[in-house]
Parts: C-alpha cells; sequence; structure tokens
C-alpha cells in the first residue's frame, strides 16, 4: 500500500513539475524572443511580464473546438499526443536535481534515459502518418531520419563520460565529479552532446520537422487545441530534460562553488543551457536536410568517437 | 496515375513508391502573399514545380483604360506594392512623355531620391523575408523595424505609409522640407553604420546561410536573358545590366554609382547583389543630398493633359528589375491601352526551371530569393 | 578550404551571428503598446477625405460642383444638388454627399481638384467596422469625423508642414 501510495505522489510530483516548467519555459523563449527582435513578448495577462499568458493559453487552447481532419488512421492520430509526451514525463524520474533528490536512481540511469527518449520520435512518426496531410507526413519523414542519426552520436558522447565516472548511475556521476567537471576533459563530447539535443529536440537550426516556412506546421499540422499543446509540452520537457542530462554528465550536477542548496545549482546550469538554446534558436537559419545528416554522420560522430578514444587512451595510460 | 519513382533501381523488389502532388500555397507561410505552386514531389525532392497565378488579379491594364490618366498613378501604386514610387515614376513618364510635360529639376532630383530610398526600404523586406524563408526568423524583425522608420519618413514626405500618390503628372505633389532631409540623412547613417553591418553579420555571412544558398536555384547567363529575366537576378549572372545605366532615365547620368554584379547567378549571388545595391543606393540619396536643385515641384502647365496620339514604352529599374508601362494613346484624355511589364511576372517563370530536381527546403529559398511580389504578377 | 578553416569560419560567424542579437537583447524594444498608447501620426498623413465647416461662416464649404466626383478615379464620391422644394430652382449645397470609403484609395485627388476649398484630408485611421456598408459615410458622417482629427489640406508643390 505505502508503494502505491509512494509511486502516485511521485507521479504527481513529476507531473505538477513538468507542467510548471513546461508553462515557464514557453513563456521565457516568448519573452527571449521578444526582446531580441526588440519587441517586449507576453505583457497583458497576469504579473510582471505577462508571466500567466501561458496559463491562458493552457485555458483557451483546452476550451478550443477538438477538430479532427478528415481521413485520418483514427487511433494512430489520437494516440500520438500521448505517445510523444509520455517520454517527456518519464524521463524526469532518473534526473538527479540535487543529492538524494531523484526519484528513482537506477543503476542504468544513462540508458534508461537515452531508450526512453527515443520513444518520443515514435509519437512525432504517428502524428505524421496519422494525420493524412502531406506536409505531416513529409514532417515526420524528415523527424524521423533527423531523430535517428542524432540519437547516434549523443549517445556515444556521453561514453567518455561514462568512462571517465566508471558508472551509469547519474548519481554516481555527479558525485565522480565533486573535484572537477567532466566539461572540461570532456569538451569535444559536451558539444556534440549539446548540438544532438538541439537536433533531438527540433530547434532551430534543425527544426526541420516542423519547419514553418516550408512544411507550414510539420508533423503537428492536423492538431489543434489540447492535442496540439501536447506536443510544445513534450518539446520543452525533452528541451528541459536534454539541458538538465548535459548538466549532470558535464556541468557538475549539483555541486557548485557557493553555498547554495544543490538543486539550486542544478536548476540554475540548466536554465543557462536552456536559454542559450533559445538564444541560438533566435539566432540562426535552418539547415537543409542533407546538411543536417552530413553534420551528423560525417562530423559529430567522428568527433565523439575521437572523444572516446582520447579518453580510453588517458585512462589506460594514467591508471 | 503517378509514375513509379525515378530511383526505381535502389528499391527492394516488389515495393514501390509514388511520386506526391502538393498543392503550396495559396495559403502557405512562405509563398509571399498568394501564390500557388503545385510541387511534385519524390519524397524530399522536387520532380517539377509549376507556378498557379492569378489569386490576385484585379484587372488593373482594363480598369485604367477608362480612367483619366491622372488617375491611373495612384491606381498604378498597388501593382508592386513594395516599391510603389518606381510604378508611380514610370507611368508618369510614359504619360509626361506622350503629353509633352516638362519636369522640373527639382522635382527630378527628388523622384530620384525617392526611389532610391524605396529600393532601401524594399531590400529590406526582402532581406528580412529571405530569412524567414530559410527558418531564421530574427532578421526578418530587424529588416522590418529599419523599413519602418524608412517608412516613417516616405510618410512625413508624402502622408501615407506604402502606397504613396506621391507622384503627379508634371512633378511631384508635395515639396519636402529641409529638417525632412536632415531626418533622412540620420537614416542613412545609421543604415549605413548599424543596420547594414548588422544584416551581414547576422544573416549574410552566416555559414549556415552560405552552406543554404551557395550553389543553389543556379541560372545561366543565358537562361536569365531567355527568360526575360532583369534587376538583381539577372545581374547575379555576371551581367552589368541596369537601366538606371543603360538607359538613363531622370538624372541618373549625372550620378556616380556601380553596378553590383554576381557571378554564378546562384542564391547567394543575388543576396549578395541586393545587399550591396542597399550600400549604393545610399551613396546616391547622398549625392543628391548634396546637388538638390531649388525651385517648383510640379510643373505649371500640366492642367487636362492630353497626350498626343501615339504610344510609349517607359522602362525603369525598380528594386525587382525592368518595370515598364506601354502606353498606347488616341489622344483621349484616357489611355487606349497600358500595358503593364512586371518583372518578377517574368521571374516567376523562372520557378520550375529552377526547382527541378532540389530539395523542397531549396525550392522555397529558389522562391524567396527571387524576389516575388504578387500584386505586380498579378496585376 | 580546408577543414579548420572551414571549423574556424563556421564557428567565428556563428559567434558573431549571436554577438548581434545579444546586443539587441540589451536595448531598449521599439514597439509600442497600442491601443492604451498611440502611435503620432505626421502631419499630413492620410486616412479619409472629410467635409470641412467654415469657421467663418459655419456653413460647409461645398457648392456640390461636382468636380471631385468627377476626378474620384474609383468613383466613390456621390453628390445629389439640394433642391428648393418651392421654386424647383438648383441650390449651391449638397443634398446628399456620400463617400464610400470602402473604395476609395486615398490618393488626395479629390481634395485637390475642389475648388471652394470644401474638403480636407482627415489623419485618424482607425475607421474599421465590422460591416462594409458601415464605411459608406454620408454628408454628416463626415462632417463629424472632420471635428474628431487634425484635417489639413496642402497646397500643391508646398512641402509637408512637420509638427
Ligand atoms: S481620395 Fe481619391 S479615391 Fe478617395 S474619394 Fe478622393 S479622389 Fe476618390
Ligand atoms: S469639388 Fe468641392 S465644392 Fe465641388 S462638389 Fe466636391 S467638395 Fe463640393
Amino acid at each position: 500500500m505505502n508503494d502505491v501510495l509512494a509511486a502516485v505522489l511521485e507521479a504527481l510530483a513529476v507531473l505538477t513539475y513538468v507542467a510548471l516548467n513546461a508553462f515557464v519555459l514557453i513563456w521565457l523563449e516568448r519573452k527571449i524572443a521578444g526582446h531580441i527582435q526588440r519587441r517586449i513578448g507576453p505583457l497583458r495577462v497576469g504579473g510582471p511580464g505577462g508571466s500567466l499568458q501561458s496559463l491562458a493559453d493552457g485555458i483557451k487552447l483546452f476550451s478550443k473546438e477538438d477538430f479532427r481532419p478528415g481521413g485520418r488512421d483514427g487511433i494512430i492520430w489520437w494516440l500520438a499526443p500521448l505517445v510523444s509526451m509520455t517520454p517527456a514525463v518519464m524521463v524526469f524520474i532518473a534526473i538527479p536535481f540535487g543529492q538524494h533528490l531523484i526519484i528513482h536512481d537506477m543503476n542504468i540511469g544513462l540508458i534508461y534515459i537515452t531508450s526512453i527518449t527515443s520513444f518520443g520520435l515514435l509519437g512525432v512518426f504517428m502524428a505524421g502518418w496519422g494525420s493524412n496531410n502531406k506536409y505531416s507526413l513529409l514532417g515526420a519523414m524528415r523527424a524521423g531520419a533527423q531523430l535517428f542519426s542524432y540519437e547516434i552520436p549523443a549517445i556515444l558522447s556521453t561514453i567518455g563520460v561514462v568512462l571517465a565516472a566508471g558508472s551509469l548511475s547519474l548519481e554516481t556521476i555527479v558525485a565522480k565529479q565533486s573535484a572537477h567537471w567532466f566539461l572540461f576533459p570532456q569538451i569535444l563530447g559536451f558539444i556534440v552532446f549539446y548540438v544532438a539535443i538541439l537536433a533531438e529536440t527540433n530547434r532551430t537550426p534543425f527544426d526541420l520537422a516542423e519547419a514553418e516556412s516550408e512544411l507550414v506546421g510539420g508533423y503537428f499540422t492536423e492538431y489543434s487545441g489540447i492535442r496540439w499543446a501536447m506536443f510544445p509540452f513534450a518539446e520543452y520537457g525533452t528541451l528541459f530534460t536534454g539541458c538538465a542530462l548535459a548538466t549532470t554528465l558535464f556541468l557538475g550536477g549539483w555541486h557548485g562553488p557557493l553555498f547554495l542548496p544543490g538543486w539550486v545549482w542544478f536548476l540554475i546550469k540548466t536554465y543557462i543551457l536552456v536559454f542559450i538554446a533559445m538564444w541560438i534558436r533566435w539566432t540562426l537559419p535552418r539547415v537543409r536536410i542533407d546538411q543536417l545528416m552530413d553534420l551528423g554522420w560525417k562530423f559529430l560522430i567522428p568527433l565523439s568517437l575521437i572523444n572516446i578514444l582520447g579518453t580510453g587512451a588517458y585512462i589506460a595510460l594514467v591508471r | 496515375m503517378a509514375s513509379t519513382s525515378t530511383t526505381a533501381g535502389e528499391q527492394a523488389p516488389g515495393l514501390q513508391s509514388q511520386l506526391m502532388t502538393l498543392n503550396l500555397g495559396p495559403q502557405h507561410p512562405s509563398t509571399h502573399g498568394v501564390l500557388r505552386v503545385v510541387v511534385t514531389l519524390d519524397g524530399e525532392e522536387v520532380v517539377e514545380a509549376q507556378p498557379d497565378i492569378g489569386y490576385l488579379h484585379r484587372n488593373f491594364e482594363k480598369i485604367v483604360e477608362g480612367w483619366a490618366l491622372p488617375g491611373v498613378v495612384p491606381f498604378s501604386d498597388r501593382n508592386d506594392y513594395l516599391a510603389a514610387i518606381a510604378n508611380e515614376v514610370c507611368v508618369c513618364d510614359a504619360i509626361e512623355t506622350l503629353g509633352e510635360v516638362e519636369l522640373p529639376d527639382r522635382a527630378k532630383w527628388l523622384r530620384v531620391l525617392f526611389a532610391e530610398l524605396q529600393r532601401i526600404i524594399s531590400h529590406e523586406l526582402w532581406y528580412g523575408a529571405f530569412g524567414m524563408d530559410l527558418g531564421a526568423f530574427t532578421p526578418f524583425l530587424y529588416g522590418f523595424r529599419d523599413r519602418e522608420t524608412g517608412y516613417l519618413l516616405m510618410e512625413k514626405a508624402t502622408g501615407a505609409r506604402m502606397l504613396y500618390a506621391y507622384n503627379r503628372i508634371g512633378g511631384l505633389r508635395n515639396d519636402v522640407t529641409d529638417a525632412w532631409l536632415k531626418e533622412l540623412e540620420g537614416y542613412l547613417d545609421f543604415m549605413e553604420k548599424q543596420a547594414f553591418p548588422e544584416y551581414m553579420k547576422l544573416l549574410i555571412e552566416n555559414e549556415i546561410f552560405v552552406m543554404r544558398t551557395k550553389g543553389t536555384g543556379q541560372l545561366t547567363r543565358e537562361q536569365a536573358i531567355a527568360w526575360g529575366a532583369s534587376g538583381p537576378v539577372l545581374r547575379s549572372t555576371g551581367l552589368p545590366w541596369d537601366l538606371r545605366k543603360k538607359r538613363p532615365y531622370l538624372v541618373y547620368d549625372q550620378l556616380e554609382f556601380d553596378v553590383p554584379t554576381g557571378t554564378n547567378g546562384d542564391n547567394y549571388d543575388r543576396a549578395m547583389v541586393r545587399m550591396l545595391e542597399i550600400k549604393e543606393s545610399i551613396k546616391i540619396i547622398r549625392q543628391v543630398l548634396r546637388r538638390l536643385p531649388d525651385g517648383p515641384v510640379l510643373a505649371k502647365a500640366r492642367a487636362a493633359v492630353r497626350p498626343r496620339v501615339g504610344e510609349y514604352y517607359a522602362r525603369q529599374e525598380s528594386p525587382r528589375g525592368e518595370v515598364g508601362v506601354h502606353l498606347v494613346s488616341n489622344g483621349r484624355p484616357n489611355a487606349y491601352r497600358l500595358k503593364w511589364r512586371a518583372p518578377t511576372f517574368s521571374h516567376l517563370q523562372l520557378v520550375p526551371l529552377m526547382c527541378r530536381g532540389v530539395k523542397m527546403a531549396d525550392m522555397i529559398a529558389n522562391l524567396g530569393s527571387l524576389d516575388i511580389v504578387m500584386g505586380e504578377v498579378d496585376r | 578550404m580546408s577543414l579548420p578553416r572551414t571549423v574556424w569560419n563556421t564557428v567565428k560567424s556563428l559567434v558573431v551571428g549571436h554577438a548581434v542579437t545579444a546586443r539587441e537583447i540589451a536595448t531598449r524594444p521599439i514597439t509600442v503598446f497600442y491601443p492604451e498608447e498611440k502611435p503620432e501620426f505626421p502631419t499630413g498623413s492620410r486616412s479619409v477625405p472629410v467635409l470641412k465647416v467654415n469657421e467663418e461662416s459655419g456653413y460647409i464649404n461645398c457648392t456640390s460642383c461636382g468636380l471631385c466626383e468627377r476626378t474620384c478615379p474609383p468613383g466613390c464620391i456621390e453628390i445629389t444638388q439640394a433642391v428648393d422644394p418651392a421654386t424647383n430652382k438648383k441650390k449651391p449645397w449638397p443634398h446628399l454627399y456620400t463617400l464610400d470609403l470602402s473604395h476609395c484609395m486615398v490618393c488626395n485627388l479629390c481634395v485637390e481638384a475642389c475648388p471652394f476649398d470644401a474638403l480636407e484630408m482627415l489623419d485618424v485611421p482607425e475607421l474599421a467596422t465590422y460591416q462594409v456598408q458601415d464605411l459608406k459615410f454620408h454628408k454628416e458622417q463626415l462632417l463629424d469625423l472632420w471635428k474628431t482629427g487634425k484635417a489639413i489640406r496642402i497646397a500643391e508643390g508646398q512641402p509637408m508642414p512637420s509638427k
């Protein structure tokens, strides 16, 4: 009985945090975009700087007509938003926000996260296939190719860290970084990982799957209302978890020079990474699909292999 | 039925792939107005792209046949609504030539000034829209920001932001004040010192931009000439054909400026030519500011223009290319026939040629690099 | 180009681009909070031609000569001259004066054509309605509109007055 209660409480905590986090990130993104473009962004709803705008949008999306495209593939179309949102939520379980501030410390935490995030692709693909829309289909095809080829460098780039830490458990990896972060010995790995995160979360310069100027809305063209909202929700969730993972693996997790609580350090680092991702999004143009593939296969994968090689050689020689 | 794919050789036996027909537009984020392109796709690759026009047709040429000629000038603003001054000046030129109206000196210089200011504003918008086509949203708003300042200047001088109705047969409706000229100089300084370097750094010099545009949408000089291209599209292929130099009108023969050209005729060269044209326009306006003569801006003997019997083809270099007005008059106060030559109408016909076999994303970029204004294409 | 050079160029151009946006974040926004804060329109900004009331006589200047009606290219002005019912004689003022703003291209030609200084150009552009018919303004409405803004008539060939 206690186990069930704990599980429910954990699930609730995660869901609340994910929802709050998505709201904050969406608001933040619009604010940052606004200020970069000499605008103000959200302004009117709620407290300072229109901070309740996302909530208002959420309410609006809930009350919208549930539009369904004709000729859709019923169950696939219906399931797709859920399938793409679930992994975004599930990943939160394994992220160490602070020392012992982790819902489940698995000894295979890293593998759990990488395997769960790959599921997101399935939702995207289902959305594209089920919508019976050519734009959606093209978007889904692009997403498929893109996520598949960026999953590999993302995983390869973490191997250096695993080698250095000697563990797959995220808590152990962070604990190993108490003296120095893995950022500098693993700078190649960090760069590859960060670029791969950008690609996996479909953000400019890699937002080919939803390329507005080409594919209108990409794979979620045919969704509206709350079903549509689940896709950005998942996207921002993945962005956050990606950055959180980068913090955990390379930036020393909860370790920080000042005497702030560990989870504050963790959040600061993560949100800085998120901010950089947003900054990049509002600066760069989009790459083309073949250039994206080139970058992934011909550049990032060799780089991460070099990284593994270097780390391995170092460990073999020094120890 | 669509045929099997062109890459049939690579497929596993029994698998069949089909071509897909996609209607891009008329409501699509990047068709620059209401253009429809019927695209046949083989996966990501464009097999054929066929532009379909006419969604913005307003019957301009027929309507103006029934109007007295002074009314044609403000209506012509609506053709290329992003470069209204170029239209006005061109149609005024045709009417003035047939009506034998002599332009005052100041009017000539001011027309040059406004045409060049309009070129800057138009290229700013193009810069933003092209950035948007390539997926960068921020350049769009930077372009808009500076364009808005330019439009405010225009509004102060002419009374309207986009559709100025500023030229009259025989000159300009209003004079400009010295204070306005000062303000214009400030705008040029801002463009030169701050905005232009920013444009270059943010988008044009960006490696991703270069990667995306170099070698795509390539046109040879022969193709460009054969399809009637003009303006930056023609100049990007290396031919320095600029009506301001080759057939000087107004006072362009007294001004010093270069004609930027490209070498490859690809999207990158077209972008570069347009960016350099902003610089040249700034140079021209500075010369005009220095040499602007005093005097009236509106000719006296212009009331009740009656063009003589005959025909005349006036043409000028608009930001998009050669805009031309063929005016046929039978001596009545309205035109017997007025044919409008729109540069982007010819450019749009290049789309099938440029887009065969390219990726979907490049097709959008090609379309954007031609700088198409549907108001002018459909008329 | 060699690979290191390409990489170096790419990295440099990316950094330079981000520096531009970073600088813009720090500068003040340029937008105006529209309904609360109205932008100032330059003098002479045109939105709709309106009938003017003569300050001295207190009547409108229009004599119903019909010149504006004939000049207007799209033909959006319609005038009916006033008639004295007793004598059946025409009176020098309009009985009806309708301007269809939905056709008007705000070209200023009618204002220029009027020989009696009866028309002026208004500078209030907020005239949007939900119905096209509501854009048909009658004489009285045009006079009311005249009072809402700073309508002016700029003599031909003269500079736009600055604020
Ligand atoms: S502004 Fe032009 S279109 Fe409008 S009523 Fe006057 S003449 Fe006609
Ligand atoms: S031209 Fe002037 S006076 Fe004549 S009808 Fe029009 S408004 Fe009235």
